[in-house]
């Protein structure tokens, strides 16, 4: 079942003589269960594309409907609570609070969304599973670039989405990290049923992924 | 309240140099306010105690009633009930044996008019010759005693301390009641002048006669010598340090605020809402402000009790309740400034790659 459709988005930026068109009439669907990998080389429109998707950046023409919902119908409010409650994001920079220790993190969670957020016996699984349960007490500042791109994606996930969209989510993992991460996001969409969305440059996450797309110069295409 | 909190506890010296700017801030207020009230007050402490509502001075005495005398002539033109009373001020230099000089203002009085009436003793008795004095406590902390004979101004009379009033303070000085009698022998007038104003507790008094003007209290009191300026000045002072106060407040939290941008954008894209955001700033704003406040207060008190009792320092509940207020609403609308750097965060902008 399809729980995210991007229809024929086109996205431009700037205007008349420096317009530049970032993405054209993309088509894509991500549908519960299933790992999607969108591959492409630095500035095809992978972000872009990924922020459309989530509803934080308008496409200039197309639409994006998520579980049924037409984003370009919705309230600013009501994008934000679909984002916090059903779509989990990994992105590829800034995704930890620096004041927070890692516990806190998963806190703010509970602050602002008190209920359909992970267990604590869940969150001990996972964080040990990605291989950070020792790093609760430490401030993002104390964590390797790889230790901060997991706890960033066990943040994404303790909010329980149904949707995760990550932005190169392996950047800074080692391979033996890489398998990991693949695994989990993998495991996420067969037993937990979600609907999983990687964009990245890394050809070591194909093994994972159930669909593969290319993005090239703003156009996809079903790999 | 959550990340406000906690941004705190993790940038101690950042938050805590904005908690002592608003520690020294609110200090200084509290102390200027303290002592332009407490100035207030002993320019015109003997005026309120005798609950009156209007003053009669001499037409060309520019309201001011130390250049005021009423002719007897012109007095006996005016019907006097209970409610009014004669006045004679006369600014004096007190002196008794083995004592520091005192300068004071004497107000004479007559004994069967109502300010000798409402004047409260708290030791002795009130003056009831011509050779007897009441003065104000502060003579007290100054080594005066009951009994004890003065001079007043550079004449050989003798007037012994028969009482202490308190509260009795007029132009900052102390006050020295005595006869109207007196009062005539210390502005070398003769007995062809009655007194150097006339005082009433009715408010819908009214004289006929163009020699004299009559003029509300709180009129009265703001054309008292150097009062209003005075005021003005404190105020003035006030006012800057509450804007400063602001300035820095929204100065801080503007520039954290824009280190913080990518942090916030990060939080709205994961759909946490600008609300929180913004209550985050305003709160942080209101933790500063109320820590400093707080912190600034124990300081004014310790300075209070340190001081002398000369010090012209004091405090109402209406006017810390107003200093306090003033300050908090300062921080508030400081911490608006930042808000619509927040609301306007845009989650793209840090994306990147
Ligand atoms: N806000 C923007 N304004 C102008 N150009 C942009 C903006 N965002 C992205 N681009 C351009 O769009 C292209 C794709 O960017 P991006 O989606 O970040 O690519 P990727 O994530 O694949 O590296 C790049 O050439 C980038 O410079
Ligand atoms: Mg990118």
């Amino acid at each position: 079942m399809s729980v995210l459709e991007v229809k024929h988005v086109t996205k431009t930026f700037g205007h008349n003589t420096n317009e530049v068109t970032v993405l054209t009439d993309v088509n894509f669907t991500a549908a519960a269960g299933e790992v999607s990998l969108v591959i492409g080389p630095s500035g095809s429109g992978k972000s872009t594309f990924l922020t459309i998707a989530g509803g934080i950046q308008t496409p200039t023409a197309g639409d994006v409907v998520v579980q049924g919902n037409g984003l370009s119908q919705l309230s600013g409010k009501a994008r934000d609570a679909l984002r916090l409650n059903r779509i989990g994001f990994i992105l590829q920079a800034y995704n930890l609070v620096p004041y927070l220790t890692v516990k806190d993190q998963f806190a703010l969670v509970d602050r602002v969304k008190p209920k359909g957020n992970l267990s604590a016996a869940d969150l001990r699984h996972l964080l040990e599973k990605l291989g950070i349960s020792q790093l609760t007490n430490q401030y993002p500042a104390e964590l390797s670039g790889g230790q901060t791109q997991r706890v960033a994606i066990a943040r994404a996930l303790y909010q329980n989405p149904d949707i995760i969209l990550a932005d190169e989510p392996t950047a800074a993992l080692d391979s033996e990290r890489v398998k990991v991460v693949g695994q989990l996001l993998h495991d996420l969409a067969k037993e937990h049923n979600k609907a999983i969305v990687v964009v990245t440059h890394d050809l070591r996450l194909k093994e994972f992924a159930d669909k593969t797309y290319a993005i090239m110069d703003g156009k996809m295409t079903v790999a | 309240m959550f990340l406000a909190l906690k941004e705190i506890r993790h940038e101690k010296l950042r938050y805590g140099l904005i908690i002592g700017m608003i520690v020294l801030v609110s200090y200084l207020v509290f102390v200027l306010s303290g002592l332009a009230y407490g100035l207030a007050q002993q320019n015109t402490q003997a005026i309120s105690s005798w609950n009156a509502s209007k003053v009669v001075l001499n037409s060309d005495a520019n309201d001011s009633l130390s250049q005021s005398l009423i002719t007897k002539q012109t007095a006996d033109k005016v019907k006097l009930t209970t409610h009014e009373a004669y006045i004679g001020q006369a600014g004096v230099v007190a002196k008794a044996k083995g004592q520091a000089k005192l300068s004071a203002q004497f107000l004479g009085i007559n004994q069967s008019q109502f300010i000798y009436k409402r004047v409260k003793v708290t030791s002795g008795h009130k003056p009831v010759t011509s050779h007897q004095i009441m003065v104000d406590d502060s003579f007290k902390d100054n080594g005066y005693r009951l009994g004890d004979k003065v001079t007043l101004n550079s004449t050989d009379t003798q007037y012994k301390i028969v009482g202490f009033t308190h509260n009795a303070k007029l132009s900052v000085a102390p006050v020295i009641y005595g006869t109207l009698g007196t009062w005539r022998t210390l502005s070398h007038v003769t007995t062809a002048f009655q007194a150097s104003g006339i005082i009433t507790n009715r408010d819908n008094f009214k004289t006929k006669t163009s020699d004299l003007s009559t003029l509300t209290m709180s009129k009265f009191i703001n054309k008292l010598p150097g009062y209003s300026a005075q005021n003005t000045t404190f105020t003035f002072m006030i006012g800057f340090l509450m804007i400063i106060a602001m300035v820095v407040i929204a100065v801080f939290l503007y520039i954290l605020t824009m280190q913080k941008l990518p942090n916030y954008a990060v939080l709205r894209a994961q759909g946490i809402p600008a609300k929180v955001l913004v209550t985050t700033t305003v709160s942080q704003a209101l933790i500063l402000v109320v820590g400093g406040l707080a912190i600034g207060a124990a300081l004014t008190l310790a300075t209070v009790l340190a001081l002398p009792a000369g010090v012209p320092m004091s405090f109402n509940v209406p006017l810390l309740a107003g200093v306090t207020g003033g300050i908090l609403l300062t921080g508030v609308i400081g911490a608006l400034i930042p808000v619509k750097v927040i609301l306007n965060v845009d989650p793209v902008s840090v994306m990147g790659g």
